[in-house]
C-alpha cells in the first residue's frame, strides 16, 4: 500500500531568490504521527505550506494515496482532507468559538445560519477528540492554549484526515503541551494522521512515530522514533554534535539592580504584582519561575519602562529609574528581549538593518543632526548578521520574510550589540531551533560573564534550570520562594511552588534572596 | 531601505508593482469603455476622446500637467500620514485653509511686491500645518479618531472659506463667488507661456524630493515608518509614537496647505473661488494607495491618473456622454483600483490571469 501523503523532490525558490526547499522528500503513512524537525530556516514551514496549497512548488510532485495531486490553493487541500494550524493563529477575536469553527462552512437551515447545529457539532468534536473548550466563549477571552484547540477544531470540522501542526508547542506551557499530546493521541487512535513540527527534541521523541529531519532545504534522513536517541537526532539535525550545557556564573559583582517593594496594577486597577523585592547582582542570572500570568512578565515590563508601577522603587546602580522613560533606561544600560518578537520586538515590514538600529536612533554613530548614516547602519547590520549568524539574504531584506528563529536572532543581536548593565529576557528560545538555542544561551551567558545582571523568565523550566544562578518563584503576583540553583534542584520541586502547593519558610527565602 | 547593493531583488519587486499599477490602469479603461458603450451614441468617438484628448493641444497638455502637480502634492500628503499608519483624511480642509491664507497675503499690500509668492506659500503651509496638527493632537491627547475629526475639519474649512469669499472677499455688490484676480506678482509665472504649465509642477517635484529625503534619510522618517509598521515595537524601542504621529500629521498638513497655495496662485485660478478644489484633494487617497505610499512613485501615478482624469473631463465637454456618467466612471475606477490593492481583489485578479497569488513578501519587501 502506498503511503498516505508523499512529497517527492519538492523545490521552492522564493521571489527573493532564497531556496527554501531543495529537492525535499517526505512520506507520511496513514495513522501515524510524523514529526518534521530541522534548524530555523531549514524549510519546514515552506514544505507544510506546499502540502496545504499555500505555496506552489517550483519543481516536484505531491501524491495522495499514490496518486499525483496538486493544490492551487488551500481550499483544494482542505477538500482533499488536509488541515493546517499555523503558528500564528488566524481566528476572529470578537467571534465565539463555534462561530470561528464554522466560519465559511456554516450549517444552514434555509438561508439562516443554524447556530444550534453548529454548537452541537463543535461540542461533539471537542468531546470526541478531547479538545476541551467552551463553544460559546469569545475567542479573545481564551488563553493561547485554548485558541490553538479552536484552530484544530476548525480543521477537524472541515473533515481533515491529515492535520499539519506547525510548531504547536512553542506557545504552550508545559501542562498545555501534555493536554495537546493527549488530543493528538486521540486523533490518531481514531484514524487521523498528524504531521507535527517542533524544535524541542524531548517533545518530538515523546509524541511521534517517525521523524523526518531537514537541513538547509533538504531531507537528510527519516528515522523511526523508537530507533533513535536525542543525541543522534540532534547530530543529524545540526550536522555536528551539540551540547546544551551552560557554565555557572563565576564572577560575583556588586548589586546592579534592586527591586524594592514594587506593586503593579493593570490599567483597570486589578493587582498584577504585590510587594516584589528582589536584588540582582552583576554577573548573575536570576530566573523568574511561575505559571504564565503570575506577575513575572509584568515585572519585566515594569523594569523596562513599558508599564508603570503603583508603588515601590526600581534602582539601577543605586539610582531610582521608575521616573525615567524607556529611552533613558536604555541609555543607562537596560536591554530587553521581549516575549513576543512579532508583536513587540520587531517591525516586520522594515528591513533587518532598520530593525537592528531602531533602539539606537540617538546614537551619533548612526544619526547625525537628524540624518541617517546609511553606510554605518548597513555596516552595523552586516557585522551583527555575521556575529549572530542570522540567516538572511542581506541587510535590506524585510524582517518579516525571515524564519522564526532568525527573527529571534535579530532581536537578540540588537539587544546584545552592546554590553548591557541589566538584561531583561522573556522566553528567549520560543520556536527557536537547537543550534540557535545553544547560541542564544551562549550569548546570554557571555553578557552575564561580561558583567550584566540578567533577569530571565521562561515557560520552559529546563531552560530556567540550565541558565539561572538563582531562582525566584512567583505565585499570584507574589514571590513565594527563592532558591540558589544547586545541582539537586528539580523541575518537580519548582512545580510544587509554582502551583502554590508548597510554601517556603521566611528564613530560607530571605537567604536565597540575598 | 538602507542599502544600495544586494537589495532583495529590487527589479522583481519593481516589476510586480508596475504590473499591479498597469492592471489598475487597464481596469479603469475597461470600466470606462463599458459605461461609454451604454450611454453614448458614438461610443468609439467618445472613447477615443477619453484616451487621446489630453494630448490634443498645448493647452490641454498644460491642463494635464497642472493636474499632475496637484495630484502629486495631495498624494504626497496622504502618503506621509499613511506611512505612519494614521488615517487622517484632512488634506481637503488644509487645501481650503491654505488657499484662504495665501489669498489674504496676495490681496494685502504685500501682494504687489516680490515677496508675494514666497510669503503666501509660507502662510498657506503654516495654516495647513496647524490644521493637520489639530486631529493629531486630539488623537494623542484624547484618543479621538483622526478619521472623524479630520473629516469634520474638512467641512468646517470648506464652509468658512466659501462664506469668507461670498461675504467678504468677493468684489462688493457683484454677486460673484470669487475674489478679484490677484496682482500678477502674486501669481505663479508660467513656464510655457500661454499654458497652465507653471511653477506648481516645480513645487510638486521639489516637495517629492524633500518628503522622500525626510522619510528615508532622516531619523524622524525611520521612526515614522517604524511607528507605521508596528506601534508597539516603536514604544518598546523608546520611540515617542505620539510625537511622531502628531508631527507626521502636521507635516502632511503643511503639504496640504502648500497645495492650497498652488491652487489659488496657479495660473488656472490666480484668485480664490468657492469650492475651488473640485474634489481633487480627496483623489490623493487613490494616488497614495496605488503608489503604495512611496513618495518617488507618487508623481508617476499622478501622471497616469491625471491623464485619465483630464481625458474624462474633456470627454464630458466634447462628447455626448452625460457629465454625471463621468463622475460614475471616476467613482467606479476609484472603487476598483482601491479594491485591487487589497487582498481579495488581488486574489481575484491572480485567478483571472491564471497565476499563483501575489507573494506577500514582495509587498512587505520594498517600502519605497
Ligand atoms: N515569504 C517568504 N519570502 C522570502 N523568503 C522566505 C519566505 N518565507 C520563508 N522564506 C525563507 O525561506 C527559508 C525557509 O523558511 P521556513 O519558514 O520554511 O523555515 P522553517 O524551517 O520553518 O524555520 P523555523 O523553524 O525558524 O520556523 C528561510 O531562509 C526564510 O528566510
Ligand atoms: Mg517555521
Amino acid at each position: 500500500m502506498p503511503p498516505l501523503l508523499q512529497a517527492e523532490s519538492i523545490t521552492r525558490i522564493y521571489p527573493g531568490g532564497t531556496v527554501a526547499n531543495d529537492g525535499v522528500s517526505l512520506s507520511v503513512g496513514a495513522g501515524e504521527i510524523h514529526a518534521v524537525v530541522g534548524e530555523n530556516g531549514a524549510g519546514k514551514s515552506t514544505l507544510m505550506k506546499i502540502l496545504f496549497g499555500l505555496e506552489q512548488p517550483d519543481a516536484g510532485q505531491l501524491r495522495l494515496e499514490g496518486k499525483p495531486i496538486a493544490f492551487a490553493n488551500p481550499r483544494e487541500a482542505i477538500d482533499a482532507g488536509i488541515g493546517m494550524v499555523f503558528q500564528h493563529f488566524s481566528l476572529v477575536p470578537s467571534f465565539t468559538v463555534y462561530e470561528n469553527v464554522a466560519l465559511g462552512s456554516e450549517p444552514r437551515s434555509g438561508i439562516r445560519f443554524d447556530r444550534e447545529k453548529a454548537i452541537a457539532q463543535v461540542r461533539a468534536l471537542s468531546d470526541q477528540f478531547k479538545l476541551r473548550v467552551d463553544p460559546l466563549a469569545r475567542v479573545s477571552n481564551l488563553p493561547v492554549g485554548q485558541q490553538q484547540r479552536v484552530e484544530i477544531l476548525k480543521a477537524l470540522y472541515r473533515d481533515a484526515r491529515i492535520l499539519i501542526l506547525d510548531e504547536p508547542t512553542a506557545v504552550l506551557a508545559p501542562q498545555e503541551v501534555e493536554e495537546l499530546f493527549v488530543a493528538i493521541r486521540a486523533l490518531v487512535a481514531q484514524g487521523r494522521t498528524v504531521i507535527f513540527i517542533a524544535h524541542k527534541l524531548p517533545e518530538v521523541l515523546a509524541i511521534s512515530d517517525r521523524i523526518t529531519v531537514m537541513r538547509a532545504g533538504r531531507t537528510v534522513g527519516e528515522v523511526a522514533t523508537s530507533e533513535v536517541t536525542e543525541k543522534e537526532l540532534a547530530t543529524l539535525m545540526v550536522g555536528r554534535e551539540v551540547s546544551l550545557g551552560v557554565e555557572r556564573s563565576q564572577s560575583d559583582g556588586g548589586r546592579a539592580c534592586e527591586i524594592d517593594t514594587v506593586s503593579i496594577q493593570s490599567e483597570a486597577g486589578v493587582s498584577l504584582a504585590t510587594d516584589l523585592s528582589l536584588n540582582v547582582y552583576a554577573g548573575e542570572v536570576v530566573g523568574l519561575v511561575g505559571v504564565e500570568g503570575n506577575g513575572q512578565a509584568e515585572l519585566l515590563e515594569a523594569v523596562a519602562g513599558l508599564r508603570s508601577v503603583t508603588s515601590g522603587e526600581i534602582r539601577l546602580k543605586g539610582e531610582n529609574i521608575v521616573p525615567l522613560g524607556v529611552l533613558d533606561r536604555r541609555g543607562r544600560g537596560v536591554a530587553s528581549i521581549p516575549e513576543d518578537r512579532l508583536a513587540e520586538g520587531l517591525a516586520p515590514g522594515a528591513t533587518v538593518a532598520e530593525n537592528l538600529v531602531a533602539t539606537r536612533l540617538g546614537d551619533p554613530r548612526f544619526v547625525r543632526r537628524g540624518v541617517l548614516d546609511l553606510k554605518a547602519i548597513r555596516a552595523n547590520a552586516i557585522a551583527l548578521i555575521d556575529r549572530f549568524s542570522i540567516r538572511v539574504g542581506g541587510p535590506a531584506f524585510a524582517v518579516g520574510t525571515l524564519s522564526g528563529g532568525n527573527m529571534q536572532k535579530v532581536v537578540v543581536a540588537r539587544e546584545l550589540a552592546e554590553q548591557p548593565e541589566l538584561l531583561l529576557v522573556n522566553q528567549p528560545t520560543r520556536g527557536v531551533d537547537l543550534g540557535a538555542t545553544q547560541f542564544i544561551w551562549a550569548s546570554i551567558t557571555r553578557a552575564r560573564d561580561a558583567g550584566a545582571a540578567v533577569l530571565l523568565s521562561s515557560a520552559d523550566l529546563s531552560e530556567l534550570l540550565a541558565l539561572s544562578d538563582r531562582l525566584v518563584v512567583f505565585y499570584r503576583g507574589r514571590i513565594v520562594a527563592a532558591f540558589i540553583n544547586s545541582g539537586d534542584l528539580s523541575a518537580e520541586t519548582l512545580g510544587a511552588f509554582m502551583l502554590g502547593l508548597e510554601t517556603q519558610d521566611e528564613t530560607t527565602m530571605k537567604a536565597a534572596l540575598r | 531601505m538602507t542599502a544600495s547593493a544586494s537589495r532583495p531583488d529590487r527589479f522583481k519587486v519593481f516589476r510586480a508593482e508596475l504590473g499591479r499599477a498597469l492592471v489598475a490602469l487597464a481596469m479603469a479603461l475597461a470600466v470606462a469603455f463599458l459605461i461609454i458603450l451604454g450611454t453614448s451614441a458614438d461610443p468609439w468617438q467618445a472613447f477615443s476622446t477619453l484616451v487621446t484628448s489630453p494630448l490634443s493641444s498645448n493647452r490641454t497638455i498644460g491642463l494635464w500637467v497642472d493636474d499632475v502637480a496637484k495630484l502629486t502634492l495631495t498624494g504626497i500628503a496622504f502618503s506621509l500620514v499613511f506611512q505612519a499608519r494614521q488615517f487622517a483624511l484632512g488634506v481637503q480642509g488644509q487645501v481650503y485653509l491654505g488657499g484662504l491664507c495665501a489669498t489674504l497675503v496676495a490681496m494685502s499690500p504685500i501682494g504687489t511686491t516680490f515677496a508675494a509668492i514666497p510669503l503666501a506659500i509660507i502662510a498657506a503651509m503654516i495654516a495647513g500645518a496647524a490644521y493637520g496638527f489639530i486631529p493629531g493632537y486630539a488623537k494623542a491627547r484624547f484618543g479621538a479618531s483622526e478619521i472623524v475629526s479630520s473629516l469634520m475639519l474638512n467641512y468646517i474649512a470648506i464652509l468658512v472659506v466659501n462664506y469668507m469669499v461670498r461675504a467678504h472677499l468677493a468684489p462688493p455688490n457683484t454677486g460673484q463667488l470669487m475674489t478679484a484676480r490677484f496682482p500678477e506678482t502674486a501669481v505663479f509665472p508660467a513656464i510655457i507661456p500661454g499654458t497652465r504649465f507653471d511653477l506648481g509642477i516645480v513645487i510638486a517635484l521639489v516637495t517629492v524630493a524633500i518628503v522622500w529625503f525626510a522619510l528615508y534619510r532622516t531619523a524622524w522618517g525611520l521612526k515614522l515608518r517604524l511607528v507605521g509598521h508596528n506601534p508597539r515595537f516603536a514604544e518598546y524601542a523608546g520611540i515617542k509614537a505620539n510625537f511622531i504621529m502628531v508631527s507626521a500629521m502636521t507635516a502632511a498638513g503643511a503639504v496640504g496647505g502648500l497645495l492650497g497655495a498652488v491652487f489659488v496662485q496657479g495660473r488656472a485660478f490666480g484668485q480664490l473661488a468657492i469650492d475651488f478644489d473640485g474634489n481633487l484633494a480627496f483623489e490623493g487617497i487613490l494616488v497614495a494607495i496605488v503608489a503604495r505610499n512611496r513618495p518617488l512613485a507618487v508623481p508617476f501615478v499622478a501622471l497616469a491618473y491625471g491623464y485619465l482624469r483630464q481625458g474624462a473631463q474633456l470627454m464630458g465637454f466634447r462628447s455626448d456622454v452625460p457629465s454625471e456618467m463621468i463622475a460614475v466612471v471616476q467613482a467606479l475606477v476609484i472603487l476598483l483600483v482601491a479594491s485591487s490593492f487589497t487582498l481579495p481583489g488581488r486574489r481575484f485578479i491572480a485567478r483571472l490571469l491564471g497565476r499563483g497569488e501575489a507573494d506577500p513578501s514582495t509587498a512587505a519587501g520594498g517600502s519605497r
